[in-house]
This record gives C-alpha cells, structure tokens and sequence, in this order.
C-alpha cells in the first residue's frame, strides 16, 4: 500500500483537530490518531509531531502536563487552549480556501 | 496572537531548558516504545520492530535539535559561548585590545560626552506636564526691561492678565519674569534671627499660574497659586528649588513656614519644588521663586505689577486640546491689537498705531523651554558633535583595520574550522559577537570618561567662575545614546572584517600562506581604512588650525582700552538701603574712587555701568538735524571721572569729565569717535547738544569731548557708538569698579577690597577678575571649539598613526620573504626601507588629496565660527599635511627600518 506525504503545512492542522476531537492526547496517540482517521493514507514522520508540538506550545495553542498511560507508563498529554481552538478555525478556513482555489483550477482546467 | 505570553513562555524555558531536555527525552522514548510494541504485536522480531520504529520516527538526535531550536535557547547559548570564547580571544591579544579600547572608549566618550551637552542645551523638554502643548509668546531671544508702546518679545504683567481672561485658545496662560533677580538674601533661623552671612539668590518672580499651568507638584509643601498672585504686595511667599533647600537649608524637613529675607522683606517658606524642575530657563536655575505681586520687596524692586507698558515678561500658554498653532496665533494677534489699544493710558498717536498695526506675534513650542544659552551654543555644540563623530569613525577605521589584520593572523584557525564544517554564518556570527563585545566594553568605558569629561566640559562652557547649572549627568537618554553609539560602532567595525576573515580559500590558508594568498597581504581593503583616517584626519587638523587661528585673530583684535592690568570687581550696594537716584550713594562711590585712587601701585580708578561684555543699555542720540538718528541705537555707559584714565581709551578732542562737572552744572557727555563722524553734521560737534531718548528736557546734554572708538559687547562687533555719561549728573545703581594698576594682582587686589570696607563695612564685594579675563570670557565659544577641536584633531592625527603603523608592521611581516628575495638578489637596505616608505607617503598621499575637498566643503559649514579668515586658509592647510605626513612617516619609520634590518637568509629559511 502506498502512503503519501502530507501537504506542507497542514501539520499544525491535523495536530489540531485531533486534539479538538480526542481532548487530550500523547505523542503516539496523536500520530497513531492522524493515521487512522487517514486510514492510513497519510504517513507523517512521526518524530516531526515533536518540533511542532514544541512550537504550539510556545505559541500557547496547546498545553502540556504529565500524566499516566493505560499501560502504566508516564507520558505527556496536550490539550488545546482557547488559542488552539481560535487557530484551529483559522486553520481550517484557511485550508478551505486554499483547496476550494486549487479545487477551482483543476475543474477548469 | 499573544505576544507577551510567547516571550514569557520562552524566557521560562531558558531558565528550565535541562527540564525541557529531560521530557523531550522522555516523551520521544515513550513513542518510540510504543511503536516498537505495536510492530512486535503484530509480529514482527524484537530486532525489525526497533527498525521499523526508528525508521517511521526519523533522525531522534535532529529532531530533538529542531525541538529545542523552537525555543530559540540555541541561539541565546551559543552567544554566550561566543562572548566567552571572544573574550578569551581578546585577552589573547592585549596590546591590540588595549589600543582598540582605548581608541573605542575616548571615541564613544567623546561622543556621549558632547550628546549630553547637546541633549541638555537644545534637545531635551521640559520636565513638566505634556511639555509639547506649551507655547510662547515670542521668540523668546530677549529678556530684561522696557517701557515701549508695544513688544512682540516681552509682555507687561497687566497685558498677560487681559490676555489670560480674554483668549479662547490657551487652557492657562502663565507669565514669568524674562530675568532672575541676583539678591543678596538672608535665610532666617527659626526664631527670625539671620546668624549665616547673606548669600546669593536667584530669585524668579512668576504668575500665580505659573506651577498649575505647567502641571509642576511641589515635592513639599505647595507650590504658588493664583491666590499668591491676585493682589500687589501682601503674599510675602516662596517656593525654594531642590538645589537651594539642600544647600541652604541642609534639606530641614521642616523648611514650611521658615522664613527668607530678601531685602527688606521677610518671606516665608510655603513649600520646595520637585528635584527635576528647574524653571523654564535651560541654563539658569532659579532658586526660589516668588510671585509677582511681590516684584517691588525682590531688590532690585522692579515695579511691574500694574504697569501696562513696562514689557519684562515672557508668556507661555498651554494649548487646548485641538487647538493649533495657527488657530492660536490668530487669536493672539488679534487680542494683541484690542488689549493694547484698550489699556487705559495708551499713548495712541499716529505713529503708535502704525506701529501696532505693523506687529505680528509669532507663537514658538516651547517644549524644550527658554533658553539664552541655546542661541549662543547651538552652533558650536553642532560642530563639536561632528567632530567627535569623525573621531570615532576614525577609531572604528582603526579597530577595523586591526581586527583585519588579525584576522587574516587567525586566518589557520577560521579555516580549520570551516573544513571541520562550521557554517561561514556561525564564524561571521562568532566574530561578531567578538567584536560586540570589544564594543560593549569600550562603550562601558566611554560613559565613564565622559561623565569625567562633562564636568570639565561644564567649566570650559561656563567661561566664568560660576558653572552653568544645567544637568550633563547619567541619564537614561544618555545611555540610550551611547548603546546605540556602541552597537552602531561595532557593526562598523566588525562586519567587514567578519566577512573577509571568512572568505576564504581554504587549501591556501592551510597551507600556512604558502600560495597565491599572499598576494594578498597587500590588502585593498586595509589601504582603504588608511586611506580614509588620512582624509579624516585632514579635515579635522584643518578645522582645529582654523579654530586656533581664529581665536588668535580674536585675541589680536585692538578693544580700543588696555586690557592689561586692570582690576575689575563688583561693589554692591543694595544691603545699605539706597534708592538708585540718593545723593548718598554718589558720594559713597566718590569716596570709593578717591580712597583707592591714593592706593600705592594704583595709577587709576573708575566706576562704570559697563566695561566689557556685559550687556547695555541702549538708547538713540538726538541730534537736530539728523532725523536718522532716532533709528541707531547707541551704547550708554555712565562712568565716572577717572574712566577714560582708568581703561586707557584716548581722548582725540575736547575734554573728559571733571570735578567741575556736579549735579546741578550743565549736563555733559563724551562721544566716540564713530558717533561724531556719523551721528553729528559736519564740524566739530564739541559744544553741540543732543538728546538721549526721547526729547524731554532731562535728556539733554553737551558734548564735551570726543574719545576713540572702544569694543562693547564683544571683539567681533563692528558696532562703535558709545555715548559716555557721568554718574554724578546720571545717577546709576553700580556695579562696576575698575582699577588700573602696577605691580601684584592680588596684592592689589587685597588692598583695594580692604580700603572700599573701610569707607563702608556693609557694601559687598564680588566678582573680583581682570578686565582681560572679562574680555576672555567674551570668546568663551571661540576658545572652547578651538581647544577641543584641537584635542580631537590630535586624536584623530595620532589614531591615523597607530592605524599606518599597524597596517605597515603587518605588510612588512607578510613580505619578509619577498624582501629576502630581494636582499639576495642585491637590493640595498635603503632600497627596501624606501619601498616601504614609499608605500606609506602614497597612502597618505591619496588621503590628502581626498581630504581637501572634503575639508574645503565642510569648512563652509563653519564659516560663522571664524574670524578673520576664510574657510580656505592656506596656511591651517598646509600646517595640517606637513603634520600629516610627519606623523605618518614616523609611524611608518619603525616597520620600514624592521624591513631593511631583514636578514636574507632568516627571510628565505622563514618560508
């Protein structure tokens, strides 16, 4: 099966809307999460969530705290801010727009 | 987008990054754990799951390096390693940094010195309230007195009234008194007995608006209000300034209700001005201030209060919010017209009227406040900051040079670890840094010399024994200035250097210089730095031989008087009580004059209103038959008999003043030679009678003599009309007391003062100088841009010097193999040590020849400050290259001789 690499940018984005959707997510999960939902289309260099998520939380898009996995292990869960959700919009519409303009191409074209 | 939130976040971090480290590690290892499990569940071994983990994760280590990148600590580190290892490097090389240091710290110092001159005299504002909405009546060029129909400068206390209540304009209107009176006060105990000596008090008379309007706190107390203000001669209040309640009251915090006599009059205390204020006056800091209901108990008792047309006052008025300066003129102007016409005693003839009508006021911002100083030294302020401006371009020329130079030494060094792979942007970075460093603490020492430097400067500018009060300390501004000086010289003089050390080719710089990289020790760019300190160096000297030569022109100009050996001291008089106009008073200065005159070693003595430099009184002389004349104005100075004997100014006809000349005989006067020739119809005008002023039958006069034009106000001054008068027909309330005499200064000196006490123990002494430092003072200015410039040129002449000298000692060590070569082939040393010199003189050479234009253009931007020369002076010219070129050969000389005591054998085995 052939995987594709995301379009540049879209990390923050799908960073985002995972954790809208599943609150509050680890590392693995996020990218285990961006996986599925792509039924694994999209395949992201995992260790890549890592900077970004750096990133995010410098930006205060997300927040960070340590918790307790299922398996008894201890790893750090994000959530998504107020600012997070603010910029998820603003992702998304961007996005919107972005597509709805290459969608717009390829018809006439 | 929460910027401040961002900055904190990353500043948390800085201080936290260990944590940061530690949970990136750790959340990284949970994944990939994880990820290895699931791939083991689904059965892949132990060993292909790890793989296939690491593969989908990607490189950890880089990873890990672009997560802490994100915060940007990286890059905070790395400087910090950089300004370690850039001192390290520093410290390697002493003798360069010393003189880098040194060269940086006078150059910034110098600077920062100069600024905070500047900044005090012409840029700062006022400390007060939103000072941007304060505006002046006027131009705010005059202060003192007048009695005169209308003045578009100075304003009479009722005119400010009437314009207070009837303008639409100004939220508060504010008057103050254009001079601050000089009064011997006494500051009284709490019992009202004065134990201490009078002292000296400048005191200001103000409106009752004046604090409110300008929005200033008292920081004890109160400050005055209009209640202080509302009616003559009952608020016998004051406030003191910081400065005078420190000094004359040792900060007593329970300085409200002490009590001040000034004159007669006792004041009370009613509250200190904040430490910041200083009035409205750059330059003069009064030290207390009184309202002017008051004026007539503050000697000299200046009766302004309710007189319409007696002008003495400058008005300030604060803007309504939205109005403008336009808007405000009109409304001013046009109330100019109806107060002045509406004033009871208004003398509305003809001529008055089309004066009125002629007047336009001009509004100034006055943000920055008064200032009579401003005038005199903006334009010499001007000059010395670009002066010190070239001074530091030349010290960054220098510092470039020498960093070059060993950078190309540490050229091994930048390459090696280039090939290790360090990026030219982290190698530019670092030695950048280096050079910021080398800034920052030459820049630290540069705010030390100046505030050393500021207090000398004070002194210079002051000219007198009494310093200019004006605050050139540490201050905000100032450092703000000298950072951005600093960070502004080390990019300067860092960045080309940083560039060119790594540009490198690197198999050539590893191979120790052996290739086609030595060409290029006969550096472009290096020559070029030379070549520019020459040319700045040029126009410096030439601006300091200017200077110099136009301040000996001064001193060369003949006064008319003799400005030797003569004493010159103020007696005041006030303490006794005198009105200006009682006989007692004359007598007193009669007896003064006959006391001293018998003195041993005193050949003569005289008081006069004026000698020097001291401003005038000017008036018209009225000749009949010279309807002109109404339009010159005529310097008025009242002396006494033995002036003329006293300063040395020759009679050329007629007779001086005399014993036979008394209160009540036929008023006489003495003419300058000028005023003769030009204000008199042919003929000899001995005998004729004028008027001084106006036509009024007590104005009138006989002249008596004609002497020869003497200077007044300064030794530039073309100006020759002096009208003389004698103080017994005129009465004056003097000042000055002029003795000429032989022999010791201060024993004379000494005598004199003891003999003007023992005719009268309460009259007071001051101001003790010669006439010829009185005459000096009037080139304050002149002198103060000479020796600076003069200074600063040798600065820059010796910079240069140290620039060649490096730059020579560096090209002779780079071309000692070719010199050996030459050696052996049969050059002679002298050969090799001309080759040298040679070099040098072409540098300089070019220098020069840049240099003169410049020079020559930027000499006509000082033309003003020159006297008796032009801005194209051969000789301050020539004097400059012919020191130019000495310098340079100098410096040039030691490399040079190294390079002819080259051992040819030493030279070739050196390879």
């Amino acid at each position: 099966m052939s995987r594709d690499e995301i379009p540049p940018g879209t990390l923050y984005l799908l960073i985002l809307k995972t954790l809208a959707l599943h609150r509050k997510l680890h590392g693995y999960e996020i990218a285990e999460a961006i996986e599925q939902r792509s039924e694994d289309i999209l395949q992201i260099e995992e260790g890549s969530l890592y900077p970004a998520l750096q990133r995010m939380l410098i930006k205060g898009w997300v927040v960070a705290e340590w918790g307790v996995t299922a398996g008894n292990r201890r790893a750090r869960y994000y959530t998504l801010t107020a600012d997070g959700k603010k910029q998820l919009t603003l992702e998304l519409s961007k996005f919107h727009r972005i597509m709805g303009a290459v969608a717009k191409v390829i018809q006439t074209a | 987008m929460n910027l401040p939130g961002e900055i904190g976040r990353r500043i948390r971090m800085f201080f936290h990054r260990d944590q940061l480290y530690r949970d990136l590690d750790d959340e990284m290892r949970l994944h990939l754990e994880l990820r290895r499990q699931q791939q083991v569940d689904r059965g892949l071994t132990p060993m292909a799951a790890a793989r296939a983990a690491h593969l989908k994760f990607g490189n950890a280590a880089r990873i890990k390096e672009r997560s802490l990148m994100a915060w940007g600590s990286e890059t905070l580190e790395s400087f910090f390693s950089d300004i370690a290892y850039g001192t390290r490097a520093l410290l390697r090389s002493p003798a360069l940094t010393l003189v880098a240091l040194a060269s940086l710290a006078l150059g910034i110092g110098a600077n920062s010195a100069i600024f905070s001159l500047l900044d005090a005299v012409l840029l700062r504002s006022l400390p007060v309230q939103n000072p941007q909405q304060l505006v002046l009546l006027g131009t705010g060029q005059d202060s003192g007195i007048g009695n005169n129909f209308v003045d578009t400068e100075l304003y009479s206390y009722p005119f400010y009234r009437q314009l207070q209540e009837k303008n639409s304009v100004f939220s508060d209107v504010a008057a103050v008194f254009s001079m601050t009176d000089d009064v011997h006060g006494f500051v009284l105990t709490n019992k009202g007995e004065s134990t201490t000596d009078s002292e000296l008090m400048h005191v200001n008379l103000v409106s009752g608006t004046y604090f409110p309007m300008l929005g200033v706190q008292a920081a004890l107390g109160r400050t005055l209000t209009e209640a202080d203000d509302n009616s003559q001669g009952n608020h016998p209040v004051v406030v003191l300034s910081n400065g005078f309640w420190k000094r004359a009251l040792a900060s007593d915090p329970n300085v409200l209700n002490r009590k001040i006599k000034l004159g007669t009059t006792i004041f009370t205390v009613v509250g200190v001005a904040p430490v910041e204020f200083f009035g409205t006056r750059v330059g003069e800091s009064p030290d207390m201030w009184v309202p002017m209901s008051m004026t007539k108990s503050v000697p000299p008792g200046w009766d302004a209060y309710d007189k319409n047309f007696t002008q003495s006052m400058n008005v300030i008025g604060r803007l309504k919010p939205g109005v403008s300066l336009t808007q405000a003129t009109a409304n001013v102007n046009l109330l100019m017209q109806q107060i002045t016409r509406g004033f009871s005693d208004a003398d509305l003839s003809q001529k008055n009227l089309d004066k009125l009508s002629k007047t336009h006021v001009a509004l100034t911002p006055m943000a920055n406040g008064l200032s009579s100083i401003r005038q005199q030294f903006s334009e010499p302020l001007q000059i010395l900051m670009a002066i010190v401006a070239l001074v530091l371009l030349i010290a960054c020329a220098n510092i470039a040079n020498l960093l070059l130079a060993r950078s190309t030494a540490r050229a091994r060094e930048l390459a090696v670890r280039q090939a290790l792979g360090a990026q030219r942007s982290r190698l530019i970075r670092q030695l950048l840094t280096e050079s910021l460093t080398l800034a920052l603490i030459g820049g630290l020492l540069g705010i030390g010399f100046a505030l050393i430097a500021n207090r000398f400067l004070l002194r210079m500018v002051s000219g007198g024994p009494d310093v200019l009060p004006i605050d050139v300390g540490l201050n905000l501004r100032l450092l703000a200035f000298t950072f951005a000086v600093t960070i502004a010289t080390a990019i300067l003089f860092g960045t080309i250097p940083a560039f060119r050390a790594t540009r490198l080719h690197l198999t050539d710089s590893l191979k120790d210089g052996r290739g086609p990289a030595s060409a290029g020790a006969r550096n472009p760019l290096a020559k070029v730095l030379v070549i520019s300190q020459v040319a700045l160096s040029l126009v410096l000297t030439v601006g300091a031989g200017l200077f110099l030569r136009s301040l000996v022109n001064l001193n060369h100009i003949d006064p008319g008087f003799n400005r030797e050996n003569v004493l010159r001291l103020q007696v005041e008089t006030d303490a006794l009580g005198y009105k200006d106009n009682d006989p007692r008073l004359n007598a007193l200065y009669q007896q003064i004059e006959a006391r001293v005159n018998a003195l041993p070693g005193v050949k003569a003595a005289s008081f006069s209103a004026f000698t020097f430099h001291e401003g005038s009184w000017s008036d018209a002389v009225l000749v009949p038959g010279m309807p002109n004349n109404e339009n010159v104005s005529v310097h008025q100075n009242v002396v006494g008999n033995g002036y003329f004997k006293t300063m040395q100014i020759p009679l050329i006809a007629g007779r001086t003043f005399s014993s036979s000349d008394t209160a009540t005989s036929q008023r006489v006067a003495v003419i300058s030679e000028h005023i003769a020739k030009t204000l008199f119809p042919p003929g000899s005008p001995i005998g004729q009678h004028f008027h001084v002023g106006d036509n009024k039958p007590a104005n009138e006069y006989e002249v008596i003599g004609i002497v020869k034009d003497a200077k007044f106000n300064t030794l530039q001054e073309q100006t020759k009309n002096i009208n003389y008068l004698s103080y017994v027909q005129r009465p004056w309330g003097f000042g000055d007391f002029e003795v000429r005499y032989s022999g010791d200064f201060d024993t004379i000196s000494a005598s004199v003062q003891q003999a003007i006490k023992s005719i009268n123990r309460n009259v007071r002494i001051a101001h003790v100088t010669t006439l010829d430092a009185q005459v000096a003072r009037s080139m304050t200015n002149e002198r103060l841009v000479a020796q600076l410039s003069a200074f600063f040129g040798l600065l820059a002449v010796f910079l240069s010097a140290i620039g060649i000298y490096g730059l020579m000692s560096y090209v002779v060590s780079r071309r000692t193999n070719e010199i050996g070569i030459r050696m052996a082939l049969g050059a002679a040393r002298s050969n090799v040590s001309w080759m040298v010199m040679r070099e040098i003189l072409l540098l300089v050479a070019i220098g020069i020849a840049i240099g003169i234009p410049v020079t020559l253009a930027g000499d006509r931007l000082v033309a003003n400050m020159l006297f008796g020369l032009k801005g194209t002076d051969p000789l301050s010219l020539t004097a400059a290259v012919v020191l130019l070129v000495l310098v340079a050969s100098t410096a040039g000389y030691l490399p040079a001789k190294r390079a002819s005591k080259i051992d040819p054998m030493e030279a070739l085995r050196y390879e």
